[in-house]
This record gives C-alpha cells, sequence and structure tokens, in this order.
C-alpha cells in the first residue's frame, strides 16, 4: 500500500510544483480572457510575436538585462576571485569578511537610496553603467563571501609547492589555482547572474525607468493589470536561469559530487 | 660545502623562532634533523626554501649566496607532509607538473616521467587520478613529481608523518634508492628517532629553535638531550624483564 501511494504522491508534488509555470505559459499565449468565460477570446502566438515588435520593448528589455546580468556576474567573479584571496592574505582579514556583510543588512531599496547622492555625482543615475555597478556592489560581495571558503592553509600550501617546483605567479594561476577553482568560479558566475537577473529594487531606483530590465517590465505590466504580457515577459525572465540551471546541473555539479 | 647556512634567525613578532642557525652539508648527502613539534623546524626549511624571509643570516647554495632569489628561482623543492597532489591532474600529469612548468619537450617529459613511474613501482597507475590511490601510493607520486625537477635541494617535512607503520618502512627504503639513483641532496625533517637514525647521513637535533649537528651517529646516541639513552635504556629494560619472566 505504501510503496502503491509514493509515486502517486510524488507525481502530485511534481504537477503542483509545474502548475504555475505551465500557466503561465499558457497565460503567455492567451488575450482577452473576461469572467465568467469558460475559454479565452484568443489563443496562439500574437503576444510572443509582439517581443519583435517595438510595441512592448521586450526584446530590448531582454537584451539590456542579458548585457546587464553578463556585465556583472563576469566582473563579479574574476574580481571577487582575485579580490579575495587578496582579503585571505590581508592582516585584518576577519575583519573585512565581516564587512561583505554589509550591503545585506539593508533592504536593497533603502540601500539604493543610500547609495544614489553618489550615483547623481558621478553621472551614474538612471543609465545601464549605473545599473551595472549598483548591482555588483550587490553581487561582489557574495562573490567574496563566497571565494573565502576556496582560500586556505592548504591553497597556501599548493601556492608555495608550486613556487618550489619553480612555477611562475602566473603559473601558479593557470595551472594549479583556476584549474582547482573551475567548478567555484562557474557557480559564482552562475549565481552573481542570478543576483543580477531577478534584481528589482536597486535596478528601479538607480536605474528611475529608464533602464527597464525584464523583472522591471514584468512589474510595469503586472501594475496596468496586463497579465497576458506579464506571464509572457516571466517566461523570457526564466529562459536564461533555466539554460544556466541545465549546463550547471550536465556539466558542474556532476564534477562537484 | 653545498649547503652553508650561516647564522639564520628567524621570528614572528618578538618570539625567535630559529635561533642562530649553522650547519653545511655535503652533495648528495641528507641531514636528518629530529626535534618536537614547535621546535622550529618547519620554519627553518620553509625559510631555506625561500617561503619566508630570515631576519639575519645567509644561505650559500653550490657557492651561491641565495637569500636574495625567490623560492621558484632557487631550485629547491619543499615537500609537506601532505602529498597535495594537484586533484585536476591523474598522475603522470602529476609527476610532469614540474617538468611542465620549465617547458620541456613532450618527448622529454614522456620519456623521464615514464622512468619516474617504474622507479616509483608505479606502473599501470599512471592515469589514474590521485583520489584513486593509497597514503603510500600518493606519497610516492609526490616524492617522484619532486625528485623528477633535480632539484639542487629537496626539503622534507616530515613525509611519512602520516603514513602506517608498514608504508612508512617501504617509504624509507624507497626514499634511499631514489636519492641514491638521483643523487639528492636532501634534509629530512622528523620527530620519529628511529627514521632520523635511519634515513640521514648526518643527524641532527632541534631544540627550541638551535640546531646541533652531530659529527658521527654515535656522537647523537651518546649525546643524552637526543633521548637515544632514553630509549636503549627502556629496551634494555624491556628485554630484561622478559627474561626474568
Amino acid at each position: 500500500m505504501k510503496r502503491y501511494w509514493k509515486p502517486l504522491m510524488l507525481s502530485f508534488l511534481v504537477l503542483l510544483a509545474l502548475f504555475p509555470f505551465a500557466f503561465m505559459l499558457l497565460l503567455s499565449l492567451m488575450s482577452g480572457w473576461q469572467f465568467p468565460e469558460v475559454l479565452p477570446a484568443y489563443f496562439g502566438l500574437k503576444n510572443w510575436a509582439t517581443i519583435f515588435t517595438s510595441e512592448a520593448g521586450l526584446l530590448q528589455s531582454f537584451l539590456i538585462s542579458i548585457i546587464i546580468s553578463l556585465s556583472v556576474a563576469v566582473v563579479t567573479t574574476i574580481s571577487g576571485f582575485f579580490i579575495s584571496r587578496v582579503v585571505y592574505y590581508h592582516p585584518q582579514s576577519k575583519v573585512l569578511n565581516v564587512l561583505a556583510y554589509f550591503p545585506y543588512i539593508l533592504a536593497p531599496v533603502v540601500f539604493a537610496a543610500c547609495l544614489s547622492f553618489f550615483f547623481i555625482k558621478l553621472g551614474l543615475f538612471g543609465n545601464v553603467t549605473g545599473v551595472v555597478a549598483a548591482q555588483f556592489l550587490i553581487a561582489f560581495p557574495y562573490a567574496l563571501i563566497f571565494f573565502s571558503s576556496f582560500w586556505n592553509q592548504k591553497m597556501k600550501s599548493y601556492v608555495d609547492l608550486t613556487a618550489t617546483l619553480g612555477g611562475s605567479r602566473l603559473q601558479t594561476y593557470t595551472k594549479v589555482l583556476l584549474p582547482m577553482a573551475k567548478s567555484m568560479l562557474l557557480v559564482c558566475f552562475f549565481q552573481t547572474f542570478l543576483i543580477s537577473w531577478f534584481e528589482y529594487g536597486l535596478t528601479s531606483i538607480i536605474g528611475i525607468g529608464k533602464v527597464q530590465t525584464l523583472t522591471i517590465k514584468v512589474f510595469l505590466f503586472i501594475k496596468e493589470a496586463n497579465y497576458y504580457y506579464g506571464a509572457l515577459s516571466c517566461c523570457l525572465l526564466i529562459f536564461p536561469p533555466v539554460v544556466l540551471l541545465y549546463f550547471n546541473k550536465r556539466y558542474i555539479f556532476k564534477k562537484i559530487v | 660545502m653545498f649547503l652553508e647556512v650561516k647564522d639564520i634567525v628567524k621570528g614572528f613578532q618578538s618570539e625567535h623562532v630559529v635561533k642562530a642557525l649553522n650547519f653545511t652539508l655535503e652533495a648528495n648527502k641528507t641531514l636528518s634533523i629530529l626535534g618536537k613539534s614547535g621546535c622550529g623546524k618547519t620554519t627553518m626549511l620553509k625559510t631555506i626554501a625561500g617561503l619566508l624571509d630570515p631576519d639575519s643570516g645567509s644561505i650559500v647554495l653550490n657557492g651561491v649566496h641565495i637569500n636574495d632569489k625567490k623560492p621558484s628561482e632557487r631550485n629547491i623543492v619543499y615537500l609537506y607532509q601532505e602529498d597535495l597532489l594537484f586533484p585536476h591532474l591523474n598522475i603522470f600529469e602529476n609527476i610532469a607538473f614540474g617538468l611542465r612548468l620549465k617547458k620541456l619537450s613532450n618527448t622529454v617529459i614522456t620519456e623521464r616521467v615514464n622512468h619516474m613511474v617504474k622507479s616509483l613501482e608505479l606502473e599501470g597507475q599512471a592515469s589514474k587520478m590521485p583520489n584513486q590511490l593509497s597514503g603510500g601510493q600518493r606519497q610516492r607520486v609526490s616524492f617522484g613529481r619532486a625528485i623528477i625537477t633535480e632539484p639542487s635541494l629537496l626539503l622534507l617535512d616530515e613525509p611519512f608523518g602520516s603514513l602506517d607503520a608498514g608504508t612508512r618502512k617501504r617509504m624509507q627504503v624507497l626514499f634511499k634508492k631514489l636519492t641514491m639513483e638521483y643523487q639528492i641532496t636532501s634534509l629530512f625533517v622528523t620527530h620519529d628517532l628511529k627514521e632520523a637514525v635511519l634515513m640521514g647521513d648526518k643527524i641532527g637535533f632541534m631544540q627550541k629553535g638551535r640546531l646541533k649537528v652531530y659529527q658521527s651517529k654515535n656522537e647523537f646516541i651518546k649525546d643524552p638531550d637526543t633521548g637515544v639513552q632514553h630509549e636503549i635504556a627502556f629496551w634494555d629494560e624491556l628485554k630484561v624483564n622478559s627474561e626474568q619472566n
């Protein structure tokens, strides 16, 4: 009896978890679904076709989001890796590690409000560079904390051993540290990409509506009760993380395990 | 003398860990250094390897002052107690690591690594990853990786400390064989009395940052500080007791 219920229960839970995604996809294909109608007035690819028109600006938002998130993830992962090493060897490394948690004490909106004065002065308000810089300030401490576990006494021994075997500083990085950190670098890239991709509070304040990322677009459509476009932008919003998750699962987690 | 260490002092903050270190060593010989934990053995080795800067004193290797040379330019390999095999490289590539850093040709690398694999009695294991080997095998690879680069000086920091008694004995024999075959000059640090006597052509005893190198094994055995007399007395007493029973 127990063996009979287990797969059934599991299937039900899977269906329950997948339902919102399936319904969102269906919603993105509809329009004119008014109560008490059982079926929508239209069901087809009309909404999806608007991605390629300038009317909704979804393609533009999608591309801006990709550019911002890729920039944040690449810069954060690389700088986080190298700077975390400097932090590890710093005499005040413990204090610096505690300071890295500072941006997470404040809500992103409050953090953005604190930063806005400096961003206005630097001419970074309302443009893509400003949003990248703001998101970097959130993602970078994450990378710093993430890589802090990589640097330890054993890693220092590997570095020293490589030096006594005749390795230069560059060779230590290319032949030892980077290959050993490969999985962590990829996971960090994935995580910081997601932090940036779904970021709303900072982006809305620093971007002041001029930088319309996909996340901002979703909220705009929902605010104006345009559920069909909202669902459509949500589908676009989910697409890159799903692709990254697939690659992560296939190529990275397998190696870590 | 091949290695001359003169008046080396090394301290951390106000504490002197290594005090006025003075000794010499001939080429192709092993100086085994006995000492308890915390007596300054590791600091001494790291200073000679260039991983730590001495506060004062000089190190001359093969007639050249090496104090100002970087660790990568000294041709001194420092081996840890841990094998520290690179987890992303297989056994062949781990052994070839130092040769690849020197950018030797693939033909030379393959020839030398295959010979080393044979010397280490690791035939058929070259394509395996480090996690597929036993502790003793890993330590052998670690040796091979260091020796294949033909270092001027090999520094061993309790290399068999984590091995069981049987494996340790086999490793001691292998080490003797390899140092003879590759004409290695080495400093062998250990806290095991028997190992110090077995491995060294000369023996030193380190206590509270000071190193005393003995002219002969007899002198080392007779010195009450080394603990050899205490050890002999213990075994003699045990022998007498067992004969009486």
